[in-house]
């Protein structure tokens, strides 16, 4: 209860007008901030949702691959230079951000992440790090301006920004092939 | 049942995310808003608004000077480093590659600035003769008003930032526009030999037509 009460302030915290418009005037803080912070939110949420809803999370999600998929999807479509375009230039479309990022990605991912077994895990690791790579290269190589609302300089910053993430993302995958666990249990 | 259900729900994320994803980007078409833009204008046609434009040698006339004819178009401020200068280039080449029996007759060309408080007649002047503007169906002009600056930047879809260093950034492309002032074409800047052909091909029809 304590968790979701946090999640409420954060949420609240990040809808408030003069905050999103702040997050939102940086490329880099729009998505690199504020959407890894709402699905945070939907992290905070989660043991509140499952307590209320115990038999939603068990019986649609038992293994957790609808969930881990839904949140996949979400990320890929917050990846589209488009919706970071018109999250900022159309009003259904941000209320879809401040509701999607929650409940569609993060909610189902801390749902999913302790029922899924150590395949799942990698397969998200790795999409993680293959969306990421490839949106870093995307924004760095790209000679034209990929969103209208941003300048070009942002653009490259995010670029490098991803590309930065999609390496701690590999960094971590490596550690996790190559330590042996069992010498530290 | 549970094993059920939770291929149900797999089956309904996954319509879920298509259906986001291909509506998202209108059937796979626009990933970039500025690609949805030219879309929406190619689908919409907006009509050039009245407006009062303010060419280089300082005459001042409304957008119904070039009824009657085609009207190729650019956007553009002088202050501008990267983009314009090229826009401006292929601009004269398209012109150069359009057959001159055309220009002037069947077709002008327009280059329109969006920062009218630096880019006064004389700066457009100067600006103009980098490029191979002695032709006389080549205008260079400002808007003063305001309003109908912003008017026509909306109705054309045209997104002008500025930065903190009194520089803008901008979308580019050719506009073109029919003798009845309804925006018919957006083309890609880059391409000119595309564009002229394009142009060409549209001003044919019209003679051919008469």
């Amino acid at each position: 209860m304590k968790q979701a009460i946090y999640g409420l302030i954060l949420y609240v915290f990040l809808i408030l007008p003069p905050v999103a418009s702040l997050a939102e005037s940086v490329m880099t803080i729009h998505m690199h901030m504020q959407m890894p912070l709402l699905v945070v939110v939907g992290f905070l949420f989660t043991p509140f949702l499952k307590q209320t809803f115990p038999n939603f999370f068990v019986q649609w999600n038992a293994k957790g691959v609808p969930g881990i998929l839904l949140f996949m999807v979400i990320t890929v479509y917050w990846m589209l230079p488009r919706a970071m375009d018109e999250a900022l230039n159309i009003r259904a479309i941000e209320t879809f951000k401040f509701i999607s990022l929650p409940f569609f990605a993060g909610v189902p991912l801390r749902d999913s992440w302790s029922k899924m077994n150590r395949l799942w895990k990698s397969i998200t690791f790795i999409f993680l790090t293959l969306t990421y790579g490839m949106i870093g290269i995307l924004y760095i190589l790209t000679p034209i301006q990929l969103c209208n609302n941003y300048l070009m300089l942002e653009q490259k910053t995010l670029g490098w920004s991803s590309l930065v993430t999609a390496l701690c993302f590999l960094a971590y995958l490596i550690l996790n092939v190559t330590i042996d666990k069992s010498k530290y249990e | 049942m549970v094993k059920n259900k939770q291929n149900i729900a797999i089956l309904i994320v996954l319509i879920f995310g298509f259906s986001l994803l291909y509506f998202g980007t209108d059937g796979f078409q626009a990933f970039t808003a500025e690609k949805a833009r030219v879309n929406n204008l190619m689908k919409d046609h907006p009509i050039f608004p009245e407006v009062t434009l303010e060419d280089s040698e300082g005459a001042k006339y409304s957008f119904s000077k070039f009824e009657g004819k085609y009207v190729l178009m650019t956007f553009l401020y002088t202050g501008c480093t990267d983009v314009c200068p090229q826009l401006e280039y292929n601009l004269a080449q398209v012109h150069d590659l359009i057959p001159s029996q055309y220009v002037g007759e069947k077709i002008e060309f327009l280059s329109i600035s969006f920062d009218p408080t630096r880019d006064t007649p004389e700066t457009l002047k100067k600006y103009a003769q980098y490029f191979n503007t002695d032709s006389t169906a080549w205008k260079i002009a400002r808007i003063s008003n305001e309003e109908e600056l912003t008017s026509l930047l909306n109705e054309f879809g045209i997104i002008v930032i500025p930065d903190d260093y009194g520089n803008f950034q901008h979308n580019s492309a050719f506009y073109l526009v029919d003798p009845n002032g309804i925006l018919i074409e957006v083309l890609d800047y880059k391409k000119v030999e595309e564009a002229a052909t394009i142009v060409t091909t549209i001003l044919e029809e019209k003679v051919g037509r008469n």
